[in-house]
């Protein structure tokens, strides 16, 4: 982690004097976290994977702005942040109409990918607060603090939606999870 | 301290102090409820574990995109490039030999160009199926290895997610019948 955070710091430092080599490999780097990050907040693969090109643009374009180089992981998911819902509000819409389909909870006695499927139908029924709180926790494993910063509000108002989030999907997820090996 | 004062989600989350941790867990130890509410959330996170990362459909295409791109030598490596060198050879080889060399030669009968014609085309396809042919076992042999290997990690996945399951179960019904008295008699 400490080896990868300092290259990291290099190609961003290479970057920054021009070097888009070097800012490429930052790109092969990061993209899939951000593309997975994109696809499970706004529900839909190609509208993700059109924000994750804007996001690196963008990213490209601030990096000069970028004060510590330390914070990058931060300060991409926030720049993502941004892009996502301002996406989601140019659609909001015409977003519901063109959601993915979301899956039925699946039965007892359920395979991983039906498992998965769950998760995926539950994380669906989360509000987008929610949702992107349980996905940079969760699955992106920022801390509380960091993730008020890529958010842009208060602890707690994190932990809240971070903490109504994961009540909603317990009450789902854990009988699911019984079900599927009794 | 009661079991208000302990903050689970937080626990779950790896959000506390190691000071803290370690009240929680000696809180946990004693307190049946507690303990079934930290089970079920590690069995939600755990579930939540079961949603894997995909990988991107297409790469982040951006400008000047030299990172990814082969260099010089590799290009000679290309299927394309090697079926335009056989063609080009071929081509050469044929104009060398099909060269006027005398003036006996000049007043022989006059040249066959759909024969030299269908010769060449003969060359052309078979350079162009060998390079397919090829191409295509390399593909195929590309894509067994990473069937193999993508079977391999999805049975080392299954069977931790199994182990895991099995133990957070045996975990629960223990609480379970702790909690409700069966099997104290």
């Amino acid at each position: 982690m400490i080896f990868r955070e300092v290259e990291d710091r290099d190609l961003i430092a290479k970057a920054r004097r021009g070097d888009v080599e070097a800012y490429n490999l930052l790109v092969s780097r990061w993209e899939k976290r951000i593309f997975n990050y994109l696809w499970r907040l706004v529900s839909n693969r190609e509208d993700a994977l059109d924000v994750s090109q804007d996001v690196f643009l963008k990213v490209y374009q601030s990096l000069p702005k970028l004060d510590d180089p330390a914070r990058f992981p931060g300060w991409l998911f926030r720049i993502a942040h941004n892009e996502a819902f301002s996406m989601l509000r140019r659609r909001r819409p015409e977003s519901e109409l063109t959601h993915e389909p979301r899956t039925p909870p699946p039965g007892p006695g359920l395979l991983p990918i039906e498992l998965s499927l769950a998760v995926q139908s539950a994380l669906g029924r989360l509000t987008e607060d929610q949702r992107e709180a349980v996905l940079l926790k969760v699955y992106q494993g920022f801390k509380f603090e960091e993730m008020a910063e890529i958010l842009g509000c208060p602890v707690s108002t994190i932990k809240s939606r971070l903490y109504t989030a994961l009540d909603l999907l317990k009450t789902t997820l854990a009988p699911t999870m019984l079900r599927g090996e009794s | 301290m009661s079991c208000s004062s302990y903050d689970w989600k937080a626990y779950a989350l790896g959000e506390i102090d190691p000071g803290d941790r370690h009240q929680a867990e000696a809180h946990a130890a004693t307190c049946p409820s507690c303990r079934e509410e930290l089970a079920t959330l590690r069995l939600t996170l755990d579930a939540m574990s079961t949603l894997r990362e995909e990988e991107i459909p297409r790469r982040i295409a951006f400008v000047s995109d030299k990172v990814f791109e082969p260099r010089w030598w590799n290009g000679f490596m290309r299927p394309s490039f090697a079926a335009a060198a056989v063609i080009a050879a071929a081509i050469l080889v044929h104009g060398w030999m099909m060269r006027p060399v005398s003036s006996i030669d000049a007043a022989a009968p006059s040249i066959d160009t759909a024969a030299i014609q269908s010769r060449i085309d003969a060359a052309v396809t078979k350079a162009v199926a060998e390079i397919q042919q090829r191409q295509a076992q390399e593909t195929a042999k590309v894509l067994a290895v990473a069937e193999q290997h993508f079977a391999e990690q999805r049975q080392a996945d299954l069977a931790t997610a199994g182990y895991n399951l099995d133990l957070l179960r045996k975990e629960l019904n223990t609480m379970y019948a702790l909690n409700t008295g069966a099997g104290i008699r």
